[in-house]
């Protein structure tokens, strides 16, 4: 592969590892112009290269890495790198985007990404430098901790790693890049199946920029802007995600008891803002970060990643435990053996109901805390209950029973935020297509109970609409290799400053109730969009624009954003899903809240409209003609 | 008494995690405290997400919810995360 685009190496590795052979993937011009980069990029690649049905820790199964053209571009906020693959978690696409370092080391290698094949026949640790490529032997290697193959492995690479569970073909195994994991679905199994340990990458590659001068201008002013927003220059840096703890307790979308209530009486001592006052020993960014989102705490003496939101609501809250210090020495545990804490606090408060219930004797209770790190190794090891375990949710619960309230969606399993309280989220976990997912399915939360600018959370007007630009928002965002906190500067400082009992401020969170027709119509015809929007409202389509000679326009990149969603609809209708995947666990549609709201999900009258927004069929596959519009066939 | 939270940078601003502030209605509440309290909070208080019992007052009366004496008010400044 070549390209007459800037901010691309133009270059894409393919490894068969059965054979050892190395060669190029040919990644045309015309799917940079059509998916950019990263997961929509690696999406269209996973769908022409698998065929329906492959075992996904088979060596027929395909792994994917690669990055967006600002990774590496000195863009702020542009380190993220992307693994796309089947999941062995749901059977469907997986896409996981990550921090870390590895992006950037793989840029200056010289390679945009890299897809791999077969099956090494021993372990195996895969070292790519200055345009070369290297299988070396892993075998003093496995069996480590994340922390110690990469303190292992040589320094000054980029590195991404997995641990024993990636090994032992946990399900939800993640892979570790530093201190950032590509968590969800069970990529790190998929890395471990083909006997593939640890991939490290360095070099001296710059990465070439079209408008250089005007590049350096828009990014001195996206800075600006990030530092300024109240969001990713205040409250992220001060609190990072963890801050949302109260906010969710507050709003009743604090997943509680294996959400079955949406508020826990001690949230307050696993807030973000108890953890700042009492354990946080300093923050931190990923390269090229100026958000630093990242929180660092003392674990046994040393100074490591502490727990993030989603880690502090489902292994706190969701397992009714209020132990802080806890949390965090799990989370590090969690990391080191490489399996993903969302699905693990999940299959825990999922496997201490079955118990409550009478279903499944296995020593696991709600607020009981003393064996739960011999748990997290036995599942990193598969050994015992571990091996149940092991498998997620779902699968618990077709073993066990359960089925009602079992928290996942085509078998990932949910995020930590309590859909009752917010409906509109619930509909994003239907929908999203790597299953329940807060960031594929849009993160409507944001907009219902926990931004500055909030509709009512409990009505379904608009939400399929919103939920839908949303997601192609934050898609396109993910394929120029930006991180998705920079999307909170798209709603302006003025508009987060608004007083809240003010007469505007009313007025603009009515109108998103009211903002249906629009955005359907914006989402249906992308191109009448076709201006490059203000530095200040949205800072990418300039950026990208500045770095790889394209001329994008917000219709563009809203175009890549909604090809990208529907790449990933392709690749699971040929799996087999339909729109009977589409849907919640029965206890989010069919109970209310213990001692909360006494709502349920209105699912399907969200749904109808979102599959019309979406230009799918009922069986929530794309039609003809959406195909056809975004230039796009099966 | 309506107990009243702070999360965020409001306990940084009020030194306190909560309060017991006696009032009838939530512009009340912000009244007791624009006096009892200095001016970097009155700032904060502009910007604020207001809920009662876990209902944000937009959704309510605004500043004219009224509250019982066993309501919780929570009060947040803008967040970002996710």
């Amino acid at each position: 592969m070549s390209t007459k685009y800037s901010g691309y190496l133009g270059r894409f590795l393919d490894i068969d590892l059965s054979t050892g052979k190395v060669g190029e993937y040919d990644v045309t011009d015309e799917m940079l112009e059509a998916y950019l980069g990263s997961k929509g990029l690696a999406s269209k690649i996973l769908y022409d290269t698998l065929s329906k049905g492959v075992n996904p820790l088979g060596e027929e199964n395909v792994f994917i890495v690669n990055t967006g053209p600002l990774v590496n571009s000195g863009a702020p906020c542009t380190s993220r790198f992307n693994v796309t693959t089947k999941s062995p978690l749901t059977g469907g696409i997986l896409s996981c985007n990550c921090g870390g370092n590895f992006g950037m080391f793989l840029k200056r290698a010289g390679f945009d990404g890299l897809i791999l094949r077969g099956k090494a026949s021993k372990p195996t640790w895969i070292h790519i430098e200055d345009g070369e490529v290297e299988l070396k032997d892993a075998k003093d290697l496995w069996g480590l901790t994340t922390e110690e193959a990469q303190e292992k492995l040589p320094k000054g690479t980029g590195k991404m790693v997995i641990g024993p569970a990636g090994e032992n073909a946990v399900l939800y195994a993640c892979i570790i890049s530093q201190e950032r994991a590509l968590g969800r679905g069970g990529a790190g199994a998929v890395m471990g199946s083909k006997n593939i340990k640890a991939i490290t990458a360095k070099g001296n590659h710059k990465v070439p920029k079209a408008n250089p001068e005007k590049f350096k201008k828009d990014v001195r002013k996206w800075v600006e802007i990030l530092k300024e927003h109240p969001s990713t220059g205040e409250m992220m840096p001060e609190y990072g995600t963890a801050v949302f703890i109260n906010r969710c307790n507050a709003a009743n979308t604090l997943p509680t008891h294996n959400f079955k209530r949406g508020s826990f009486a001690e949230a307050d001592a696993v807030s973000g803002e108890t953890l700042a006052e009492t354990r946080l020993t300093g923050n931190f960014g990923c390269a090229s970060c100026v958000i630093k989102c990242g929180r660092r705490v003392e674990v046994d003496g040393k100074n490591v990643k502490g727990p993030e939101y989603e880690t502090l609501g489902l292994l706190g809250p969701n397992l009714e435990n209020p132990d802080l210090g806890l949390i965090c020495d799990w989370n590090y545990q969690a990391d080191l053996v490489g399996v993903d804490t969302v699905s693990l606090g999940n299959v825990l408060g999922f496997a201490m109901e079955l118990n409550e219930n009478g279903l499944w004797d296995n020593g696991l209770e709600f607020g009981k805390v003393d064996n739960i790190s011999g748990v997290i190794d036995d599942i990193a090891n598969r050994r015992g209950i571990g091996d149940d375990l092991a498998d997620g949710v779902k699968r618990l619960s077709e073993k066990y029973g359960g089925k009602d309230y079992a928290m996942e969606v085509k078998g990932l399993e949910l995020p930590a935020y309590e859909p009752r309280g917010a409906v509109g989220h619930g509909l994003g976990y239907a929908i999203a297509n790597r299953g329940g997912c807060h960031i594929g399915g849009g993160y409507m939360v944001y907009f219902e109970a926990n931004g500055p600018l909030t509709m009512d959370p409990l009505t379904t007007r608009a939400k399929p609409q919103l939920t839908a630009m949303l997601q192609t928002m934050l898609d396109a965002l993910s394929d120029s290799g930006s991180c998705q906190f920079t999307g909170f500067t798209t709603i302006p400082k003025q508009a987060i400053e608004l007083n809240p009992h003010g007469n505007v401020y009313r007025v603009v969170a009515k109108s998103l109730e009211l903002m249906g027709p629009m955005m359907e119509l914006i989402l249906r015809f992308p191109k009448m969009l076709a201006f490059v929007p203000p530095m200040a409202l949205m800072q990418h389509p300039r950026v990208i624009t500045d770095l790889t000679g394209m001329k994008m326009t917000f219709g563009k990149f809203l175009e890549i954003g909604l090809r990208t969603y529907m790449i990933e609809r392709l690749f699971n209708a040929r799996e087999g899903f339909t729109g009977a995947d589409d849907t919640l666990p029965r206890r989010s549609t069919h109970q209310v809240q213990e001692g909360g709201t006494d709502t349920t999900v209105p699912l399907n009258q969200m749904i109808r409209i979102y599959y019309r927004v979406r230009g799918l069929d009922a069986n929530g596959a794309p039609k003809h003609d959406t195909l056809r519009r975004l230039g796009m066939r099966a | 008494m309506p107990t009243v939270k702070f999360y965020a940078s409001l306990r940084k601003v009020t030194g306190e995690r909560e309060a017991q502030i006696q009032a009838g209605s939530v512009k009340e509440v912000l009244q007791r405290l624009s006096t009892d309290y200095d001016g970097e909070l009155r700032r904060y208080l502009k910007i604020s997400s207001i809920l009662v019992n876990g209902k944000n007052v937009i959704h309510m009366k605004g500043k004219r919810t009224r509250l019982k004496p066993d309501d919780v008010v929570s009060i947040f400044p803008p967040l970002g995360g996710g």
